[in-house]
């Protein structure tokens, strides 16, 4: 019989570099474009908040002279921030880690993970594209009508539509994204990775997924008929047509407040996972943080009108005890990641220090939030600076922190390289200083009477002290992003080479070669604990 | 195990432990100077806005605590457990405390359902809207201008003040109420959302299209002659940081004087048409229905102005010259009326003529010659 060699299997074929990025169905790759993706945004979401703040800096019109386009650019700052920078670059780092910690090869459906990846950059380019087609939508990121309908004074031009169009794309994105995430989780695990034995950064992502997939469809809905009142004259939100402005904004809410949990549970996760490593110390109260993260994911539900308290079309106290009582599992996590901190023997590496950061600054997010929750107090502060100042210690000082807290622990894992440790803490402290700069003044800002979403105010209103700091905090923080970016640059060529597990850490990823193969993992060890390679180093004794 | 935390070397816990003494001191200092003050609400005016500051004073002071010691932990935990070259065993593995867990999910249970039960007990005393208030105030918040409607018992209303802002020269303008009396504002919008805010009242409330919202206050009776500043507090567009108001306090007789000086100023005849050559200027829609004017030089002239806008939304035609300086400067109509404006006599040159409210959609060219 005659024989003849094998050929090589046409799959194995070379694939030129950016021909594999473009077509990878491979979860790390994604990830790693959603964290890249993400980050562009950032930027771009950064520079729009330093027009706004330049413009604020001191009383009279400087630079915006034309109002609307003001209006265009923290409209867009928030948009940009919230639908492109951090939901997505948390989804990334999640598609990055989860398939890892959990023992799988990929996600579960990796060709839908590519899809959701690419309506990303889609939806931004369409939302950005808007600064060159008319103007961008300039109604809010919240786009309440009847401002955001057709109509002279208030939302005329296509940047409106483009806007809607592009958050129904970042939020099919975001449904498919978490579909995927569940069906991971839930069939993908490996043998004796069970639920309770989940990194929390697991099951953040897995509540999460849980509220993208509840809530998100209601926001698409609603979008979908502001569209159509936009568009071909229906009248869902118009109330000189018979229909409710206030509906669109319990739609609105129902989402965009669970959307809050969206995007800082996973930086939670995030936290949780570098809190033990670096105190050598498990997390403390494992089970009570789950329960307290699924707590927090079901009171999402039931909290949305307290940013509608000074409607006049609310049930006030049902919200502001649900409001409350959000504080309560929010505190335990507090008390468990203190308490993980507790007699441990800490190591200051970056991960660590970003994460003290998140402690220090997320715990002013959650206090100044409960002032919210007290109705008649809300009267007093809402749609004031003081609301600006919560949202971003909850969402700079919580989910920033938290999102450079992993790009510093994953970015070994990601590419093989260890980042500067020296440039992170040069960030760190630009960050810190800039941040608390920028934002602590809004607080005073707010009291003082100052609204949100003005261009100008009156030079003798008392405001222009606690501005100018803001400003200049705001220049702080974008100088405090230079560092990383060429920490970034020089890492990848001559950064320390990380090896399998540079951290001693406690999860699967780290169990696996940096950066792992497709596959993921050649053979995984036992799986007994939340910590499996902790049990592999120091056996059973470690407990 | 012999390198047990509880035998460490002594210098850490020194220096955290005087790291948190600074850092609560600081706090303290902060408090001390009267930079806290600035963490706190300006006094308020009104018997609702004190109830809303003496509970504002409470969760201030909770939430002060909470940070502090959450904090001071924090500070405490990261300065005391630096790991050291000797620790090369691990430290305690501890998995959580089933106690201390439950206390520390009871007490922020308590501290919060305290705070609720207070706050609900607050909000109770100041929604209290009654069926005959002393004051009845109709606000109508259109883009870009607030008006007062001053109705009588019966809901009738007797004046309009269509200039919300107090002029400190001519001592005209502004939202006039007297002092230790119950003010029922009801609010109505014929646009978009809009608010109205007195910071001083530590109170805002929207104004919702298709729903008339409802409140009530009573400013105390040692701030008459003070005047506050007020303002939109929801974004309704381009002019929304122009939508100022003032709310005036005033003594009960002086009040009616100021009511009654304003009842006759919204009853006046319309001036009359002044002689010399006429132009007529409709407004509709946010929109002139001409972009340009013309008028002979030298010569004082007047403008027929119909407002057809619905009622709430306000128009003028002022004057600037080609350096930007408003030559004439007329006063707002409100939607559905019209009015008859007497402008000087310019020197020849191209004018813009614009609507103050809404310069950005509603202006054109006046050529003088």
């Amino acid at each position: 019989m005659a024989t003849h060699a094998l050929t090589p299997a046409a799959s194995t074929a070379y694939r030129g570099g950016l021909y594999e990025w473009l077509t990878t169905t491979d979860h790390k790759k994604i990830g790693i474009m959603y964290v890249v993706n993400s980050f562009i945004f950032f930027l771009v979401g950064g520079i729009l908040a330093l027009v706004v703040r330049a413009e604020l800096a001191q009383p009279g019109l400087q630079f915006l002279t034309d109002e609307h386009v003001y209006n265009e650019m923290f409209t867009m700052h928030a948009s940009v921030m919230l639908f492109l920078f951090v939901i997505p670059m948390l989804a990334g780092l999640g598609n990055y880690v989860v398939p890892l910690q959990i023992g799988a090869p990929d996600m579960a459906f990796p060709r839908i993970n590519a899809l959701s990846f690419w309506m990303l950059p889609l939806a931004g380019i369409l939302l950005v594209s808007s600064f060159f087609t008319g103007g961008a939508a300039s109604a809010g990121w919240t786009a309440y009508p009847p401002l955001s309908l057709d109509g002279p004074l208030k939302s005329p031009g296509s940047g409106q539509d483009l806007w809607i169009v592009g958050v129904i794309l970042i939020g099919t994105s975001s449904i498919l994204g978490g579909i995927n995430f569940l069906v991971t989780i839930f069939k993908m695990r490996a043998p004796g990775m069970t639920l309770f034995r989940m990194p929390i950064m697991v099951w953040t992502i897995l509540v999460t997924s849980v509220l993208v997939v509840m809530a998100t469809p209601v926001i698409t809905s609603g979008l979908v008929m502001l569209f159509i009142d936009r568009n071909y004259g229906g009248h869902f939100f118009d109330p000189f047509g018979g229909g409710s402005a206030i509906l669109y904004q319990n739609v609105f809410w129902f989402y965009s407040h669970p959307a809050v949990y969206v995007m800082i549970l996973p930086a939670m996760g995030v936290i949780s996972e570098v809190l033990p490593v670096f105190s050598r110390k498990p997390l403390f109260g494992y089970k009570a943080f789950i329960f307290a993260t699924a707590g927090i994911g079901a009171l999402g539900f039931s909290v949305w009108a307290h940013h509608m308290f000074t409607t006049g079309a609310v049930f006030l106290p049902f919200f502001s005890l649900l409001t409350f009582m959000i504080a309560v599992p929010t505190g335990v996590k507090m008390f468990n990641w203190v308490f993980t901190l507790f007699r441990g023997q800490l190591t200051f590496s970056t991960p660590l220090i970003y994460a003290i950061g998140f402690l220090t600054m997320f715990l002013i997010g959650g206090i100044n939030g409960a002032f919210s929750a007290s109705v008649p107090v809300d009267f007093a502060i809402h749609d004031t600076y003081w609301v600006v100042a919560h949202i971003h210690y909850v969402l700079f000082g919580g989910s920033v922190f938290g999102v450079f807290a992993g790009l510093f622990y994953w970015f070994p894992k990601m590419t093989g390289r260890m980042l500067d440790e020296t440039l992170g803490k040069i960030q760190f402290v630009l960050m810190m200083l800039g941040f608390n700069l920028t934002f602590f003044p809004m607080h005073m800002l707010g009291l003082a009477g100052m609204p949100r979403r003005i261009a100008d105010y009156a030079a003798d209103a008392g405001w222009n002290d606690w501005n100018m700091a803001a400003t200049i905090g705001g220049f702080v923080i974008a100088v405090s992003i230079l560092p990383f970016i060429w920490n970034v640059f020089i890492s990848l060529r001559n950064g320390k080479i990380a090896g399998d597990d540079p951290w001693e850490a406690n999860t699967l990823e780290w169990a696996t070669s940096s950066p792992p193969p497709p596959y993921n993992f050649d053979h995984l060890p036992e799986i007994r604990s939340e910590r499996p390679l902790f049990d592999a180093r120091h056996g059973q004794t470690g407990h | 195990m012999s390198s047990s935390p509880r035998k460490r070397p002594a210098p850490d816990a020194l220096v955290a432990g005087v790291v948190v003494v600074i850092l609560i001191a600081l706090v303290a200092a902060v408090f001390m100077s009267g930079w806290g003050d600035t963490l706190y609400p300006p006094k308020a005016v009104t018997a609702e806005g004190r109830e809303i500051r003496g509970l504002y004073d409470i969760v201030f002071a909770v939430a002060v605590a909470i940070f502090v010691l959450v904090e001071a932990l924090i500070v405490w935990s990261v300065l005391r457990y630096r790991r050291r070259p000797t620790d090369v065993e691990l430290p305690v593995q501890t998995h959580g405390n089933n106690l201390v867990e439950v206390i520390w999910t009871l007490i922020p249970t308590g501290i919060v359902l305290f705070l609720f039960v207070i706050s609900w007990q607050t909000l109770n005393h100041i929604s209290v809207v009654s069926a005959a208030p002393d004051i009845r105030v109709h606000a109508i918040a259109g883009q870009f201008q607030w008006q007062f409607e001053y109705l009588d018992a019966s809901g009738k209303k007797v004046a309009t003040q269509l200039a919300p802002v107090y002029d400190t020269t001519t001592g005209e303008g502004g939202m006039a109420v007297p002092v230790g009396r119950s003010i029922q504002v009801t609010l109505d919008s014929p646009d978009v959302i809009h608010a109205f805010y007195v910071p001083r009242f530590l109170f805002k409330r929207d104004v919702v299209p298709g729903q008339t919202n409802r409140f009530e206050f009573t400013v105390d009776a040692n701030e008459a002659g003070q005047v506050f500043r007020g303002q939109c507090a929801e974004l309704c567009g381009t002019g929304h940081r122009t939508m100022l108001f003032n709310v005036i306090a005033l003594t009960p007789a002086d009040y009616d004087a100021w009511l009654a000086a304003l009842t006759a100023k919204s009853n006046a005849t319309p001036a009359p048409l002044p002689s010399g050559p006429v132009l007529n200027v409709t407004a509709e829609g946010i929109k002139f229905d001409t972009t340009s004017l013309e008028a002979p030089a030298g010569t004082p002239f007047a403008i027929v102005f119909t407002n057809k806008d619905p009622s709430g939304i306000s128009h003028d035609i002022d004057i600037k010259d080609a350096s930007g300086t408003v030559v004439a400067n007329q006063d707002t109509i409100n939607g559905g009326t019209s009015a008859n404006y007497a402008y000087p006599a310019l020197p020849a040159g191209t004018y813009t003529f614009f609507c103050s409210i809404h310069p950005g959609a509603m202006s054109g060219t006046l050529t003088v010659k």
